[in-house]
């Protein structure tokens, strides 16, 4: 009775493995995700794609089970009415417009022709493409083609959405237009995985992430409360200005910062302990310092930065 | 309320499979016709189909034009009368001193090799061995070919050196000179004087009858001259073959070669040359009935088993209409096997077919597809629909096209021949079946193995072309009906006997009057009739059979994808 009562987890992975021969694409990865938007962080080979395509059906787990809305996806048709999935296959049908493509895929979910016309020129319009939709996709560039895809997915109004990589490739405007798509999809409480090897784009997204090292789960949770555990421990900023000796003796002072170096012409390092507080004090610098600064990045604030971290951390422990 | 919850229903199970597959077979054909392997294999279909048509119009002008089948035409010994004319007089072709009106010879007496008297005078025409005192000898009457006759028993002495007659041999012999008067002869001559014969040798005499005039013949005359003759019940002529009385006696020796009408019979005919003579039978068929045809038919009435003719009667067909029609079926049955069921039928599922699953896989496109809700093993049939549709079109289309021009320019009466079109809509038809059983095999195997697939395909196109090409021979061999070719070659054969149903007569005709046309060469009666011999029950079966033979390979191909996993 209890079990019935309880709501079913849309995404449930338990004890999830799969293997390629001797290769691990996924080790014993267990999760339960449900609503908003969950980013799935992981560098290249981690695990992401091989999650996805155990999600879709297209792989049989080698250990463990996978249930969509409590059902099987390995050779069960049935999850797919409600999921819509953007792989990161790059090819389209490229003769085709998006407003073809997308409305012969909406077929397939039994919609009849005019029905399906009319849900794609609505989610071409909701991606972004309504001037667009009746070219080629042939003739689209990348951050289009990656939208076309989105749309597909989104054509039958599904509750799970699946997104393998969706900025990858993408240019900075359609890099911002996809993240809103996908904010907004979030917002109207849909589940959506998103899968990504850039931290900053995450963060840009949603809280809620998942990291996957080496085919294991290895942190879950919310990304500001990963972050502020990253922020006690050792970082960089760099910033290139003018003068970058006077600038130094500006923050060698200052508490956060315990060092500074001198990597490049043109070139300040700062090294500190704490992120937050040391971005904190930059502005006020800056703007006394009269100097022209042309950029300030954050070379340790990356997804290798926060895995290295995350992984010492384990080791440690 | 209860409306709408019927049209509910129905609309869930239904129509939404129909649309999956709607969306499916639209997107398949769109897709191949957006390739260019599609349209260069399509297009040379068409261009080999231009070809075969004008190979087929070049026929239609040369080989409908009369021929003279029996070869009477001709005057092998330049006398003027063409053998056709020799041969109703019973004359020889071969000998120039032989021909209508020429005059025959009369025997009259012999010394034979143990008379008594052993002499005898008189102006005649003698025939063997004799010391001649001439008064008059026809020194034109002399041998064409042979300066000797044979010696069998080297009795016959040559000439003593000197003596040879060399300005006058007679007719298979040899002539010498004994005295100023006298010769001794051996051979055929004709003379007034005293013939004494050698003893143990004889010698016949007697004369040649009246010579008359008779008009030659233009050779002309003995082309098509001694068209096949058929019968009703009443007796009257009709077309050949006729469906009202097949069997019995049919048959008119319009040219007389065989009735013979102004035969000069003799007894002592020149039987080297008489083969005609000796050979010659006027009831061959032994039906009692002098120079006429004899159809032997199966015991319905309604099937000829052969054909047997007396000689030369019906041997000169009407060209135009027996090899043209010959041949038009021909054309239509061979293109139809060669051209449309083994070469495109092979060719264009391997190349449009094999990559249909295949290469969506490869081009990573198979997500967008499998992302939606629908099943593996419909997406493979919905595929295979879709190709179907365009490859089934195509060749139907092709048949019906190359059958409109075939039945304008095609031989016979009418200005139009209505009945070929079934018969090339049934080419169109098998092919699409052949299409659909390569297809459903080489996609299966293009699931199977991706990379060694189309390797596999490539050595069982040889096999199916070999089969194929033993099934046309000889439909009868068994191991030929281990393959797809061979039970949409039975398709035509079957589909061919009932849109013509005298065909098998047809092919009787072209076998017992050498019209070479090859009908029975590219067509056979249906072999798998299940002991019926109903052209619809072995079309019945080899649609079954090519119908399982594409189910289950998509089954195979099902059950396959449906266990792999998608990288």
């Amino acid at each position: 009775m209890t079990i019935q009562n309880q709501p079913i987890p849309t995404v449930l992975l338990d004890k999830v493995s799969k293997l390629y021969g001797q290769v691990i694409g996924i080790n014993e990865v267990s999760l339960a995700i449900d609503g908003g938007v969950t980013g799935i962080l992981g560098a290249n080979g981690a695990g992401k794609s091989t999650l996805f395509k155990l999600l879709m059906g297209r792989l049989k787990p080698t250990q463990g089970s996978v249930r969509l809305f409590g059902i099987n996806p390995w050779s069960n048709t049935a999850p797919y009415r409600r999921i819509g999935y953007v792989s990161e296959s790059e090819r389209l049908y490229d003769w085709m417009t998006a407003l073809d493509f997308v409305t012969t895929l909406a077929r397939l979910h039994g919609m009849t022709r005019d029905e399906a016309r009319d849900r794609s020129e609505h989610v071409l319009n909701f991606v972004g493409l309504d001037d667009v939709m009746h070219k080629e996709v042939g003739k689209y560039s990348k951050g289009m083609r990656q939208r076309v895809k989105i749309a597909h997915a989104l054509v039958h109004d599904p509750d799970l959405i699946v997104l393998d990589e969706p900025l990858h490739g993408c240019d900075p405007i359609a890099r911002t237009s996809i993240m809103s798509v996908i904010r907004e999809l979030g917002n109207q409480g849909k589940t959506v995985l998103v899968s990504s090897h850039i931290l900053q784009e995450i963060e840009r997204i949603t809280e809620q992430i998942v990291i996957l090292h080496n085919g294991k789960l290895l942190a879950i949770g919310n990304l500001h409360a990963i972050r502020d555990l990253l922020d006690n421990h050792p970082h960089r900023i760099l910033i290139k200005c003018e003068n970058p000796r006077t600038l130094a003796a500006q923050f060698i002072e200052r508490d956060p910062v315990y060092g500074v170096r001198f990597p490049n012409e043109g070139e300040l390092e700062i090294q500190t302990n704490n992120l937050s507080k040391a971005h904190s004090i930059l502005p006020s610098i800056i703007l006394h310092s009269d100097q022209k600064i042309s950029s300030i990045e954050n070379p340790d604030d990356n997804l290798e930065s926060l895995l290295g971290y995350l992984i010492g951390d384990a080791n440690d422990g | 309320m209860m409306d709408k919850n019927t049209k509910t229903l129905a609309e869930t199970v239904w129509t939404r499979l129909d649309r999956k597959a709607g969306a499916i077979i639209e997107l398949t054909a769109r897709q191949l016709r957006h390739r260019i392997s599609t349209w260069v294999v399509l297009g040379v279909g068409v261009a080999l189909m231009a070809l075969l048509l004008l190979f087929y119009v070049d026929s239609v002008r040369q080989s409908f034009e009369p021929i003279d089948n029996d070869g009477d035409s001709v005057d092998e010994d330049n006398d003027g009368y063409p053998l056709g004319q020799e041969r109703k007089y019973g004359t020889s072709d071969f000998d120039a001193s032989d021909y209508p009106g020429s005059g025959v010879y009369i025997p009259e007496d012999e010394i034979d090799w143990n008379d008594n008297v052993r002499s005898f005078s008189g102006n005649k025409s003698w025939n063997g061995v004799a010391f001649f005192e001439y008064e008059w000898i026809d020194y034109t009457y002399s041998g064409d070919w042979w300066d000797d006759i044979v010696d069998w028993e080297g009795e016959l002495s040559q000439c003593p050196d000197g003596r040879v007659f060399i300005d006058w041999n007679p007719r298979y012999g040899e002539a010498c000179i004994v005295d100023e008067d006298e010769y001794f002869i051996y051979g055929k001559w004709k003379g007034n004087g005293k013939a004494t014969v050698p003893e143990e040798w004889e010698l016949r005499w007697g004369y040649y009858s009246q010579s008359f005039d008779v008009v030659p013949d233009p050779p002309e005359m003995y082309i098509d001259e001694d068209d096949i003759d058929c019968f009703d019940v009443d007796g009257d002529r009709v077309d050949c073959p006729s469906g009202t009385r097949l069997g019995g006696s049919h048959g008119f020796d319009n040219d007389g070669d065989c009735l013979r009408d102004g035969y000069q019979f003799s007894e002592n005919y020149d039987f080297i040359f008489d083969y005609n003579y000796y050979q010659f039978e006027d009831d061959r068929n032994g039906n009692g009935i002098r120079c006429d045809v004899y159809w032997y038919v199966d015991a319905d009435g309604n099937e000829v088993m052969g054909i047997s003719a007396d000689d030369n009667v019906d041997e000169d067909p009407n060209d135009e209409r027996y090899v043209g029609e010959l041949s038009h079926r021909t054309f239509i049955i061979g293109v139809g096997k060669m051209a449309f069921i083994i070469l495109l039928g092979l060719f264009i599922p391997l190349f449009l077919s094999l990559g249909l699953v295949r290469d969506e896989t490869e081009n990573g496109t198979l997500h967008f597809l499998l992302s939606k809700p629908i099943h593996r093993g419909e997406f493979i049939l919905y595929r295979l629909l879709g190709y179907l549709l365009i490859v089934a079109s195509y060749v139907i289309i092709l048949a019906l096209i190359v059958g409109l021009i075939t039945a304008t320019l095609g031989p016979g009466d009418q200005l139009f021949r209505f009945s070929d079109l079934p018969v090339w809509l049934g080419i169109g038809i098998s092919t699409s079946f052949v299409l659909a059983a390569y297809g459903s095999l080489f996609n299966t195997m293009g699931l199977i193995s991706p990379k060694y697939g189309v390797y596999f395909c490539i050595i069982f196109g040889i096999w199916e072309f070999t089969m194929g090409t033993f099934s046309i021979i000889n439909p009868n061999w068994t191991v030929s009906s281990i393959s797809i070719t061979h039970w949409a070659l039975q398709m035509i054969d079957a589909i061919v006997l009932m849109a013509w149903p005298d065909t098998l007569q047809w092919a009787e005709i072209g076998e017992a009057f050498n019209i070479e046309t090859g009908l029975s060469f590219f067509w056979h009666p249906p072999v798998h009739t299940l002991g019926t011999q109903s052209p619809g029950v072995a079309l019945l079966v080899s649609t079954v059979v090519l119908s399982l033979v594409s189910l289950s390979m998509i089954g195979v191909g099902q059950s396959v994808f449906s266990k792999r996993e998608i990288m």
